[in-house]
């Protein structure tokens, strides 16, 4: 298996998937120390990556995270993360009541642009996140929509419980007029949003999502009345 | 303004370090792309799934390994991505693997997307690919996209197992030798 010739077609069929079950796993074993097959399935791998790209993307389980957190034993130490956060964010409600900021200036509005292609097929699912944070590190909530159900999904990442508040979920957009509650959100783990069927697509996808601290049960005017901690737009996930 | 590359490569970055929210962002980002490309092989949801939890663990695990001098971090994960799923496929391929079950023929993943959106990259990779005989290039599409054995490709086209295995050797040698023209 020493002639390069050989070594560049097991690199080849390596990388396009069609060595067979022993031929593939004497490679993977043999990439370790041999350099050149190393070099050679990588060279390879790279001619043929831009297939991934025309792939069209798949909607995993909901709860597929979850299990990987709890399988990388991830969730304990989270918990940890999030007190330390928690101090922070306590730290500037603080500060927002004693009215020091101007509360538009306090909406951190930090959005990961993960990528707007997304296959033009109309079977394929349409996802869009808003990851909503309070600086440039730290996610609070990310919100999930899929355009083609209206489902919406808020996943807090780091925000606190409140005693006796509610962090309550607004939708914004200029055509609408007043934001619209869309709820109220669980300060840890999932909540599941309401259908969005009543806007349209573009309004979903364009529209701002924010998040303000209210009253327990929600906003009494139906509009925000306390502070807006976060706010973010939708982008894209499909890559 | 940062491409989505860029903030996606700095997120594998952060999560070198061991940052679970940025984990949790790069799952986010890219769950969808990756299950697609394991799903495609696995060909059921349960095996998909189980392969795309030791995909995130082996990120997790490796993200300090990723050089984006050397690729963007999506591709980087879609090859692990990709290589598990087919280690997990050809242990399995003892039962026999039925390519025309294949819900998705390689003919619609051949243009999944609208020309502008290709890159440059997929772009030359198409042109190269269309000078393939119209087989020889839904072979490579079936092995690439679906996990396709030799095997598999032999009862399709109805070529011994040996004859199939130097018709992609010699399709592959040709479009490497189109790729680097």
């Amino acid at each position: 298996m020493s002639d390069p010739d050989d070594i560049d077609m097991i690199a080849a069929e390596y990388a396009l998937g069609t060595l067979d079950r022993a031929e593939r796993e004497a490679a993977a074993l043999r990439r370790t120390q041999d350099h050149a097959l190393e070099r050679a399935i990588q060279r390879w791998e790279t001619l043929l990556a831009p297939l991934n790209e025309a792939a069209p993307p798949m909607t995993p389980s909901a709860d597929l995270l979850d299990r990987i957190l709890a399988r990388l034993q991830l969730t304990d130490s989270a918990s940890r993360t999030r007190a330390a956060e928690v101090v922070v964010l306590q730290t500037r409600l603080r500060r927002w009541r004693t009215g020091a900021f101007a509360l538009g200036a306090l909406a951190a509005c930090l959005v990961v642009a993960i990528g707007a292609r997304e296959s033009m097929r109309l079977t394929e699912p349409r996802n869009f996140v808003a990851v909503m944070q309070k600086d440039s590190v730290s996610p609070a909530f990310i919100v999930s929509v899929d355009l083609d159900t209206r489902a919406l999904t808020i996943r807090a990442v780091a925000a606190d419980a409140q005693p006796g508040k509610s962090y309550e979920l607004w939708l914004v957009n200029e055509t609408l007029g007043a934001p619209r509650s869309l709820g109220l959100l669980r300060a840890e783990g999932l909540t599941i949003g309401p259908r969005l069927a009543n806007y349209a697509p573009a309004i979903i996808e364009n529209a701002t999502y924010a998040v303000s601290l209210e009253p327990e049960r929600g906003s009494p005017t139906g509009a925000p009345t306390g502070p807006v901690l976060f706010s973010g737009k939708l982008v894209a996930t499909g890559l | 303004m940062p491409t989505s590359s860029d903030i996606l490569n700095e997120t594998l970055g952060r999560v070198a370090s061991g940052d679970r929210q940025a984990f949790e962002v790069l799952y986010r980002a890219s769950s969808t792309k990756l299950y697609g490309v394991v799903f495609r092989i696995m060909r059921s949801k349960a095996a998909a799934e189980d392969v795309l939890q030791e995909v995130y663990a082996t990120i997790w695990r490796r993200a300090g390994s990723f050089d984006a001098a050397k690729g963007q971090a999506i591709s980087w994960m879609s090859m692990i991505a990709r290589n598990r799923a087919l280690d997990e496929i050809r242990k399995r391929s003892s039962d026999n693997v039925d390519i025309d079950s294949i819900a998705e023929p390689a003919g619609d993943t051949e243009h999944p997307m609208e020309k502008a959106e290709r890159s440059e990259g997929l772009r030359k990779l198409m042109t190269c690919l269309s000078g393939l005989e119209p087989e020889k290039r839904e072979m490579i599409m079936l092995a690439y996209y679906h996990g396709a054995s030799r095997e598999a490709l032999a009862v399709k086209y109805a070529a011994p197992t040996p004859t199939i295995k130097s018709w992609l050797r010699r399709s592959l040698i040709q479009l490497r030798s189109c790729l680097e023209s």
